[in-house]
């Protein structure tokens, strides 16, 4: 077996060709990212994707495969949309917190400028 | 697409489900596709699903998951499924990093006017009041130029962040990571992914791709260069 194959061939156990497609973004020290990324999206499927991409974008595309793997192996049922409905709700407490807020400084400079005035 | 978990396609019955009219295949009885792709706008759904994570893949899925969680389960794969389509680079990781921007942003704003509404309400003499108005002068302007060049997406997958004050405004699921919540501690049950769903399937918003650096680890820094 050649020792230099990628962390995909190696985990399909097969050869890793020159032009093996996966063996730029699956390095053979992280075996994890291919198996995680292989369960569910499966080895074709990430392979058609990554051939209909142009070459300097695989790499980032292959991240974000990973990213989205990796959630979705966390959290079955919701994967990535679990950790979107959260910062949405994060986003609505913070806006409401955010309007909250600016009532407050209005009304803490409003006793201000009639405490101030008062004082004239 | 049918998301209620009733069995209102099942194979074998009435027709094939969407999937397997996708697929061209025989629906049969207890189809594990049935209740949640119907006849007919179930297999656009599924050639979506089925283009980015094949059809074995998410049976084999959605067999691991509890009958009462597929249908958010089917919900979320429809929905990345088609951001993946959209986006064939970033999928729904641009929409997640956009998010985590607005909320910095957001709890950037918020920290600069606590900080302020405090000054005011310290019992000391203020400075004069400028006639224009001082709520105006200090806008979101004059606020620091928050540049972060990285968003540590592996955060997700860390305990809780005690930084993230937003997050201490909701329970925290004790045995789960940040990020990747529990569907009953985040998402009460399967009624709230349904409410979800329209605004998720049908163009949820995807805002401008930020950059992606390159990562071995499976713990994802994004670079927004």
């Amino acid at each position: 077996m050649n020792p230099k194959r990628c962390a995909a061939c190696k985990y399909l156990r097969r050869r890793c060709p020159k032009d093996c497609i996966f063996a730029p973004y699956f390095p053979p020290n992280d075996p994890a990212k291919f198996a995680c990324i292989h369960r569910i999206y499966g080895a074709g499927n990430v392979s058609k994707m990554l051939q209909q991409l142009p070459d300097q974008t695989r790499a980032e595309a292959v991240e974000s495969l990973c990213f989205e793997a990796k959630c979705r192996v966390d959290d079955p049922v919701y994967g990535c949309v679990g950790i979107i409905h959260l910062l949405q709700t994060q986003i609505q407490n913070a806006q409401n917190e955010l309007a909250k807020t600016q009532a407050e400084v209005a009304v803490a400079q409003t006793k201000l400028s009639q405490t101030q005035n008062s004082d004239f | 697409m049918s998301s209620s978990g009733n069995p209102s396609s099942s194979g074998g019955g009435g027709g094939p489900c969407g999937a397997c009219k996708f697929l061209r295949r025989k629906c049969v009885a207890g189809c594990i596709f049935a209740p949640y792709f119907d006849f007919e706008q179930g297999a656009a759904h599924f050639a979506a699903v089925h283009k980015v994570f094949g059809a074995s893949n998410v049976s084999k899925l959605l067999l691991h998951i509890p009958e009462h969680k597929r249908p958010d389960a089917v919900v979320s794969i429809c929905f990345e499924a088609q951001a993946r389509l959209r986006d064939p680079i970033y999928g729904c990781v641009s929409h997640i990093v956009s998010l985590q921007q607005q909320v910095v942003s957001l709890q950037t704003e918020l920290s600069y006017l606590q900080a302020h509404l405090a000054t005011l309400e310290l019992p000391q003499p203020m400075a004069p009041v400028s006639s224009s108005g001082s709520l105006q002068a200090l806008s979101i302007t004059d606020l620091p130029t928050i540049s972060p060049s990285l968003y540590d997406l592996s955060s997700f997958f860390e305990p809780v962040m005690s930084s993230t004050w937003a997050m201490q405004q909701q329970p925290r699921p004790s045995d789960h990571v940040f990020g990747v919540p529990s569907s009953s501690s985040i998402i009460g049950g399967g009624g709230e992914i349904q409410a979800l769903a329209p605004e998720f399937i049908h163009g949820g918003q995807m805002p401008a791709q930020p950059s992606l650096g390159t990562s071995g680890s499976a713990s994802t820094v994004i670079k927004r260069e």
